[in-house]
C-alpha cells in the first residue's frame, strides 16, 4: 500500500496534477494579493470564482463559444468587484460585511440561477458546453520529460503563469505599482504625494475580481468542465490564506499557493486508497492551511518580540 | 423638572426623521420594501403568475397552523446562530467558525444522545446539552485565541477549521456512532429519553423555545447593562481606545469566543433533539452556522434584532416552500436574495443619508422661522 502511494507521489502524473490543482489557486493568491497591495483585504474572492464559474458555462452555452464564456465570466468578476466598491465606497457600508454577506449567499444564488437555466440544482452537466482546450506547444512538446511537463496544459493555465509573471513586474517595477503599494502602506502619506487612492483601490479591487474570475473560469470551463455546486470548495480561501502567508513577498505568495495545490493532490491520492478513511482525507488540504498559516504567525511573532524584524 | 424630563423623554421616542432610532427603523423598512420589490421583478421573470407567487410567499405560512409551527420549530438553531455571530461581530471579531461548531457539536449530541446514560426524559437532553454547550465553547476559542496571542488570520482559520471539523464529525459519526440505515452516513437513532418533546404541539412550541427567550433576554441584558457587554460593545467601536481604558483585548477575545461557542452548542443540541432524531454530519446542520451570521448582519447585531430577523427569514423560507408546491419554477434558495439585499442596504450607511440631510434641513428652517 505505501510502496503504491510512494510510486504514484513520485510520478510524473502527480507532478501533472499539481499543476493542474495550483492554477485555480495561484489565480485566487494573486487577486487577493493585488487587491492587499492598495490595502484592501479582498476576501470575496470565493464568491467571485463561484459567480464567475457559473457565469463562465452559462455564457458559454448561450453564445455557443468557450472564449465568450470566459468573457462573460470575467465580466461578472468585475461586476461584482465593482458591487462591493459601490457598496463601500458609495454607501459607507463596512466592506468586510458585504464581502462576508457575499461569500454566504453566493452558493443560494448561484443555485437559484442554475436552477432557473437548467431545471437542475446541482450541476450544469445537461447542457452543451463548449469548453477551453488544452495547448500543446510545438517543438518544446517533443522534448522528452520536459515537452511532457510545459505542453499539454490547459489554455488558462499558461495564461495564469503569464499573469504571475505579469503582475510581478507591474505591482514591483511600473510607477503604478509603486503607487498601488503606497496606497497599501501609507494612504494618507500617499494622498498628500498627490496619489487618487480611492482610484487605485477600486482599480485593485476590480484586476482582484478578474484574477478571481479567471480562477472560476478555470474550474467550470477548463478542469472540471462544468459548474457543480461547492465546486469552489475552499479554493478562494486557500488564495486569501496563501496572501496572508506572504505578507507582501512575491515569491513567498506562489510557493504557498504550490504547496496548498501540493495537499491538495495528496488528498486525493490517499482518497483513491480505500485504506484511509476518505472523510478525514478530504479535510488534509485545510489542514495543511490551518497548519502552515498558523506556523508562520508564530514563527512572526516571537521574530517581532525577539526584536530580529520591526513589526509594521 | 418632571416637564423637561418628559420632553427628553418624548424626544428619544419622537418619531422624526431627526431621531436616529426611528431613522433606523425607517431605513430598515425602506430596505425590505426594495428587496421584496426586486423579489418581485425577479418573480415576474421566473413564474407565470407573480401575483400569486409573492401573496403566496407573504401569507402562505399563516394559512395552517402546521406551517407556522414549522418555522417555529425550525428557526430556533438559526436565530443561535445567529446571536453566536452577534456576539462576535459586536465585539469587533471575525471568527466565522460557528458552522464547523454546530457540525463537530451535533457529533458530541449524538454520542450522548444515543447512549443510556440516564433513564431521566428530563435529564438526558439536558445533558446533551451541557456537553454540546461545553464542547463547543471550548472549540470556538482556537481561532480567537491564534488570533488575539499571535496575530493569525482568524477568518482564513476559521473557515478551515470548518471544512476540517466537517470532515471529523463525519468520520466519527460513521465509525463510532453509525449505523448501516440511511446510506451508511448517518448516526444511530436516539433514545426515546432524549427527544425534547413539545409543550403545545399544534405550534410546535418546545422547551428549546423559551430556552431561546430566555437566553436572547439575558445576552441582551448582559450586552447593554453589564461590565462585559460594555467592553465588547467598546472593544467593536473603537479597539485602541478600549485596549487604553485597560480592557484586556486577549480576554475579551477569548470570553466571547467562548460565549459564540456556548451559543452554537445550544443551536446543535436544540435542532437535533427536536427535529430528526438522528444525525446525519453531511446535511443535518450544515449552513446553519454561516446563515447566523447574515442573519446578525439582518439584526444588526441586537439580541432581540437577530431572533426577529431569524423568524423572517424563516417564514419567508418557508413561503417560498409552500410556493414550491403549487409553482415548481421558484426554488426557495430565492430567500437569500431578498436576504442579500436586505443585508447590503441596511449596512450602508449613506444610503437614506441625503434624504435625511434635505428632511433635517427643512425641519431646522420650520424651527428657525417660528
Amino acid at each position: 500500500m505505501w510502496s503504491n502511494i510512494l510510486t504514484t507521489l513520485f510520478s510524473m502524473r502527480f507532478l501533472l496534477t499539481i499543476i493542474r490543482m495550483a492554477t485555480p489557486i495561484l489565480f485566487a493568491a494573486l487577486g487577493a494579493f493585488t487587491a492587499a497591495s492598495t490595502g484592501i483585504g479582498n476576501i470575496a474572492i470565493e464568491s467571485i470564482m463561484t459567480f464567475s464559474a457559473l457565469g463562465g458555462v452559462l455564457g458559454s452555452y448561450l453564445l455557443n463559444n468557450a472564449w465568450l464564456g470566459l468573457l462573460i465570466g470575467l465580466l461578472i468578476g468585475i461586476l461584482t468587484a465593482l458591487l462591493i466598491t459601490f457598496f463601500s465606497m458609495k454607501l459607507g457600508a463596512d466592506a468586510f460585511l458585504i464581502m462576508i454577506a457575499l461569500n454566504t449567499f453566493a452558493d443560494s444564488v448561484a443555485i437559484f440561477l442554475l436552477y432557473q437555466i437548467t431545471g437542475d440544482k446541482g450541476t450544469t452537466a445537461s447542457l452543451p458546453t463548449p469548453i477551453l482546450y488544452t495547448w500543446d506547444i510545438p517543438l518544446i512538446k517533443d522534448i522528452p520529460i520536459l515537452g511532457e511537463i510545459l505542453s499539454g496544459h490547459y489554455v488558462l493555465t499558461y495564461i495564469c503563469w503569464l499573469l504571475i509573471i505579469v503582475m510581478f513586474v507591474v505591482i514591483y517595477k511600473t510607477p503604478l505599482g509603486m503607487r498601488m503599494r503606497a496606497c497599501g502602506l501609507n494612504p494618507d502619506a500617499a494622498r498628500t504625494a498627490g496619489i487618487n487612492v480611492e482610484r487605485l483601490q477600486v482599480l485593485s479591487l476590480v484586476l482582484s475580481g478578474v484574477f478571481a474570475a479567471f480562477g472560476g473560469c478555470y474550474l467550470s470551463l477548463n478542469y472540471l468542465k462544468i459548474f457543480s455546486k461547492g465546486m469552489v470548495s475552499g479554493q478562494g480561501w486557500m488564495g486569501v490564506a496563501a496572501n496572508g502567508i506572504a505578507n507582501g513577498n512575491y515569491l513567498s505568495l506562489v510557493l504557498s499557493a504550490v504547496i496548498f495545490a501540493v495537499f491538495r493532490a495528496v488528498s486525493i491520492i490517499f482518497s483513491s486508497n480505500s485504506a484511509f478513511p476518505t472523510d478525514l482525507v478530504s479535510a488534509i488540504p485545510y489542514f495543511s492551511v490551518f497548519v502552515i498559516l498558523t506556523a508562520v504567525s508564530i514563527i512572526n511573532y516571537y521574530r517581532v518580540k525577539s526584536g530580529k524584524v520591526e513589526e509594521h | 423638572m418632571t416637564d423637561n424630563k418628559f420632553s427628553k423623554l418624548s424626544k428619544n421616542y419622537k418619531l422624526s426623521i431627526s431621531n436616529p432610532k426611528f431613522f433606523d427603523a425607517v431605513k430598515m423598512l425602506i430596505s425590505i420594501l426594495i428587496a421584496l420589490a426586486i423579489t418581485f421583478v425577479i418573480l415576474c421573470l421566473v413564474s407565470s403568475d407573480p401575483i400569486n407567487a409573492i401573496v403566496t410567499i407573504l401569507t402562505g405560512p399563516l394559512t395552517k397552523t402546521r406551517y407556522i409551527g414549522s418555522v417555529i420549530e425550525s428557526f430556533i438553531p438559526y436565530a443561535f446562530a445567529g446571536l453566536a455571530a452577534g456576539v462576535l461581530f459586536k465585539a469587533g471579531a471575525f471568527n466565522l467558525g460557528a458552522e464547523g461548531i454546530y457540525i463537530l457539536s451535533g457529533a458530541v449530541v449524538t454520542a450522548v444522545a444515543i447512549s443510556p446514560v440516564t433513564t431521566s426524559p428530563i435529564l438526558h437532553p439536558i445533558l446533551c446539552f451541557v456537553a454540546a454547550m461545553a464542547f463547543g465553547g471550548i472549540m470556538m476559542i482556537l481561532p480567537s485565541f491564534l488570533k488575539a496571542k499571535f496575530g493569525t488570520n482568524e477568518m482564513v482559520v476559521s473557515l478551515m477549521l470548518n471544512s476540517i471539523y466537517a470532515g471529523i464529525a463525519a468520520y466519527v459519526v460513521r465509525t463510532f456512532l453509525g449505523t448501516l440505515k440511511r446510506g451508511g452516513n448517518s448516526s444511530k437513532d436516539y433514545l426515546a429519553t432524549a427527544r425534547i418533546g413539545y409543550l403545545y404541539e399544534p405550534l410546535r412550541i418546545s422547551a428549546c423555545f423559551l430556552v431561546l427567550i430566555a437566553v436572547t433576554v439575558i445576552l441582551y441584558l448582559v450586552m447593554k447593562k453589564s461590565r462585559l457587554g460594555y467592553q465588547i460593545r467598546l472593544a467593536g467601536t473603537n479597539p485602541r481606545f478600549a485596549e487604553y481604558s485597560g480592557v484586556s483585548a486577549f480576554k475579551l477575545a477569548i470570553s466571547t469566543a467562548a460565549i459564540a461557542g456556548v451559543l452554537s452548542g445550544m443551536g446543535a443540541a436544540s435542532a437535533l433533539l427536536t427535529q430528526t432524531q438522528f444525525y446525519t454530519p453531511s446535511q443535518s446542520l450544515v449552513g446553519i452556522g454561516f446563515s447566523g451570521m447574515l442573519l446578525s448582519m439582518l439584526g444588526r447585531n441586537n439580541p432581540i434584532g437577530i431572533v426577529v430577523a431569524s423568524f423572517m427569514i424563516k417564514y419567508l423560507e418557508q413561503g417560498t416552500k409552500i410556493l414550491y408546491f403549487v409553482d415548481k419554477s421558484v426554488p426557495s434558495e430565492i430567500v437569500a436574495i431578498v436576504e442579500g439585499i436586505i443585508i447590503m442596504l441596511i449596512s450602508s450607511q449613506y444610503f437614506l443619508r441625503r434624504f435625511r440631510e434635505r428632511k433635517l434641513l427643512k425641519e431646522g428652517l420650520e424651527e428657525h422661522v417660528e
